[in-house]
């Protein structure tokens, strides 16, 4: 019998941290900045610091799984960004499933590789750097699940029964060292709508994966992203979802961006906003709007603002 | 010489236990049955027809009872477990527990027989296949209480019914890493009688192989396909979601390269066998090892004894049918006489 | 066409194809499916199958998949790493042969894409930051306002020792070394995808 692959929110993450690393996506930073600034206020009202470091590169995930980077170079970025949260004595706390799920991988390599390490730390030795693996690394999205009372006693914005639904994603449920909740059928975030006053939609095509954000977008659109998503959506839109959540800014990109263009291929007319979880639970704690950044989204919001009387604050981007 | 007074306690109302006390009692010894619940049986009296022969578990069991009731050297102990035991030069001290009212005695045992029976894993932590999360996706002993209402005409028809084996064996990421050995033959026992029962459903079984190593095995599960018209199909699911308000299975089909649904009203898990929790804890009590499994591990040259005055039979050594259960029973029956004869 | 010979079992999979041996268990594969039942790339077109890939290199055909166009539709979704009972890293295999396919020349339209991102990254010290100024206005203004910085904050640091990793690894000699005189065309059979009820007689 193989180690559980499913903990406690209280066995991942013991005590509530003071302050925590927030490792920078780049997807997010760049299509959705609104996620980083919510992630950044919402930590700010919880009480939790958030620290972030010029110094951090990209997680060098994304291309790798392209064939563009080689695992050396992966490897040891991984090494310099880990040993720059190290010498901070932070745990790591990503917002972006790719870079949990590149990180945690690439990580769990070099710690059980002792030939891997050596040539990791060889070459980031030379700029100085020394990886430990003394960090340890999350997704925000668990933080949130381990606060979760704390988030419903400060609910300032209910959400009146509105239907979200969400999207996991791939990269943080494919985890094969410890995750939160059960891979198969993950209710986490279920758990947590209904705490902010939604209604939790369970469609059929729940966890599908968003089929865009490893590349295949740039070389298989047609082929195969599309008709991919076309079957998410169209599950979505069967079970009457009005917002979808996700917890990873490349997901985001391609549910909410590939919509127009799936409507137009398959004369449809999805109209499903798709907003990040933590900036949701940003606006159910009444983070003001401006700061949530809904202007980089493509698919509009469709007057879910206005119905959660919270008015067009939006800034215009 | 003493030997009326020798006494073999047997711990498992089973078909095992009840086919060991039985022989040991004829032979003229003092068999002493011990059940933890209300009545004999074990799992068999969980069952609704049987493999290879359609025969009626209930009748087989009606028989064995019987036959030991009119044992005048058995004593059958139902509502009882054996809450401590301690060695006592050639035998043991056992204290018995009522599981009513928690009262105590004690008994003296010259030889003990382990026959505890196996259980089945508990698999909802295949989060894919949503057992504890749909109501209509059960465990195999599940499904054998719902044939049973099947066939007294109670309950609602199925239109549709998928039977999914190895679900936790052949496992070494979530499960346990051995064959449970019997899934194959009543998951072809169970799919036949859906069949039996409603001609008009569909019925498909998911495998990765069929294993029918056994006396006329192999002619019932061709039966099942071939007569009773149940799909079989290679692959073993990936999921099970909810579609329409039924259960939509989805796999591929792997000998024919392509990706199957179905959609059904019911699905079926043939959990792995595993052992129950107090075979490891009277194991340790009577000197017997258990495996990394938690079954009983035989000694090497004689595949019912667990240890020098104690010996096993059934499912706490490994998964069973009940012929080999009785088997296995008789078997130790046999090793306790002897033992009993020699001193 | 001549029949394909069986050939030994792979020999030199780990020197060849599994040179990271970041999949050491690829002969645990008990072809049971479930990875092809979850694959969402197979569940579209079939003539993409995790299982049989996984069953071809065991038995020395790997060829056949590095010539392929199939081994580039993978999302590295890692379903099937989920999903899978004797826990294979698929997805470390797919990547492995995506290198020893564009290194023989194969399936370079795939990854060209990439190799521009990467030479970008290179630079930038991050992925996918857009070239064009209009582009990177667009950003500047919402991140304005919002409140953060109009850029996101990469010191010269971290872009300098970005670039001296890729150039260390020898990662920017391999980016370099891809180039289309190489380039040699893939085969594809494209399977349209067919979802069946399975239905029996009587049924």
């Amino acid at each position: 019998m193989q180690e559980a692959r499913v903990i406690r929110p209280e066995e991942r993450i013991r005590d509530i941290p003071e302050r925590v690393f927030l490792f920078r996506s780049c997807t997010g930073s760049i299509e959705y900045p609104g996620t980083e600034s919510a992630i950044r206020e919402t930590l700010k009202m919880l009480g939790v610091d958030a620290v972030m470091d010029p110094d951090q590169t990209c997680c060098s995930g994304y291309l790798l799984t392209c064939s563009a980077h080689k695992p050396e170079v992966s490897l040891a970025v991984t090494a310099r960004n880990l040993a720059i949260v190290e010498k901070k004595g932070l745990d790591t706390y990503t917002f972006c499933n790719g870079c949990f799920g590149y990180i945690s991988e690439l990580s769990h390599i070099l710690l059980h590789n002792q030939a891997y390490l050596d040539m990791a730390n060889g070459v980031v030795g030379k700029l100085g750097y020394r990886f430990e693996g003394k960090t340890r690394v999350f997704h925000v999205q668990e933080l949130w699940y381990r606060m979760k009372d704390t988030i419903a006693a400060m609910l300032v914005r209910p959400l009146n029964g509105l239907r979200v639904a969400a999207h996991n994603g791939c990269h943080y449920v494919a985890r094969q060292y410890g995750i939160l909740d059960d891979g198969g059928y993950p209710t986490f975030h279920e758990e947590l709508f209904e705490l902010l006053g939604a209604k939790p939609v369970f469609y059929k095509e729940r966890q599908l994966c968003c089929g865009y954000a490893v590349g295949r977008g740039f070389t298989h659109k047609e082929e195969l992203v599309q008709p991919h998503l076309y079957k998410k959506f169209k599950s979505a839109e069967q079970a009457g979802v009005e917002l979808i959540t996700t917890v990873c800014p490349g997901c985001n990109v391609a549910l909410d961006r590939e919509q127009p263009n799936i409507n137009k291929r398959y004369g449809e007319a999805f109209n499903i906003p798709v907003i990040d979880l933590s900036q949701l639970i940003a606006l159910c704690l009444g983070v003001p709007i401006h700061k949530l950044g809904f202007a980089a989204n493509t698919t509009p919001l469709n007057g879910i603002l206005e119905r959660l009387g919270i008015g067009k604050e939006t800034a215009d981007g | 010489m003493g030997r009326r007074t020798k006494t073999a306690v047997v711990i498992g109302g089973g078909p095992a236990g009840i086919e060991a006390a039985l022989r040991i009692a004829q032979a003229g010894y003092k068999a002493l049955l011990v059940e933890k619940e209300p009545e004999l049986g074990g799992t068999l009296k969980q069952l609704c027809s049987s493999f290879p022969r359609w025969e009626d578990p209930q009748e087989l069991l009606d028989c064995k009872i019987q036959e030991l009731q009119s044992c005048p050297k058995a004593t059958i102990r139902t509502n009882t477990v054996v809450a401590a035991g301690r060695p006592n030069g050639n035998s043991y001290i056992l204290t018995f527990s009522d599981a009513r009212d928690g009262q105590t005695d004690e008994v003296v045992a010259d030889a003990v027989v382990l026959a505890t029976g196996f259980e089945l894993m508990d698999i909802s932590i295949y989060g894919e296949y949503g057992y504890g999360v749909y109501p209509d996706v059960v465990n195999a002993l599940e499904f054998e209480a719902t044939l049973k209402e099947w066939k007294l005409g109670r309950g609602k028809p199925p239109k549709g019914v998928a039977l999914i084996k190895c679900v936790g064996s052949r496992d070494r990421s979530k499960g346990n890493p051995y064959c449970s050995k019997i899934c194959c033959m009543y998951t072809a026992k169970q799919a036949g009688m859906v069949k039996e029962l409603f001609p008009e459903a569909k019925v498909y079984v998911f495998y990765m192989d069929y294993r029918a190593a056994g006396k006329h095995y192999e002619e019932f599960v061709r039966e099942v396909i071939e007569d009773r018209h149940v799909r079989y199909v290679r692959g073993r699911p990936a999921k099970i979601l909810c579609e329409e308000g039924r259960l939509l299975v989805r796999a591929e089909d792997t000998l024919l390269g392509l990706p199957v649904e179905v959609l059904v009203d019911i699905v079926v898990l043939a959990s792995a066998v595993v052992p129950r929790p107090a075979t490891r804890r009277l194991a340790e009590m009577f000197g017997a090892n258990t495996d990394e499994y938690g079954f009983i591990e035989p000694d090497r040259f004689n595949p019912v004894k667990a240890a020098a005055r104690t010996f096993f039979a059934g499912g706490c050594g490994f998964a069973v049918e009940t012929p080999l259960a009785l088997q296995q029973g008789g078997a130790a029956a046999a090793n306790v006489i002897a033992l009993f004869n020699l001193e | 066409m001549p029949r394909e010979k069986e050939k030994d079992l792979e020999q030199d999979l780990y020197s060849r194809i599994d040179v990271y041996k970041l999949a050491p268990n690829l002969e645990t594969c008990l072809q049971c499916g479930k990875c092809a039942g979850v694959c969402p790339v197979a569940n579209i077109s079939p003539s993409y199958s995790p299982r049989i890939i996984i069953n071809d290199i065991l038995r020395g055909r790997a060829d056949r998949w590095l010539e392929s166009e199939e081994i580039w539709r993978c999302f590295w979704c890692a379903n099937c790493y989920t999903m899978c009972p004797m826990d294979i890293p698929y997805p470390m295999l797919i990547m492995q042969m995506r290198y020893l396919a564009i290194e023989k020349g194969y399936g370079l339209k795939y990854f060209f894409p990439f190799k521009k991102f990467a030479m970008r990254a290179r630079e930038d010290g991050l992925t996918f930051a857009p070239a064009s100024p209009k582009a990177r206005e667009k950003i500047a203004k919402i991140r304005q306002g919002i409140g953060l910085s109009p850029w996101p904050e990469i010191s010269d640091k971290a872009r300098e020792e970005y670039k001296a990793l890729f150039d260390m690894t020898g990662v920017t000699d391999f980016l370099a070394s891809i180039t289309e005189d190489n380039e040699k065309p893939v085969r594809s059979t494209y399977l349209e995808g067919r979802i069946t009820r399975a239905r029996g007689k009587g049924n």
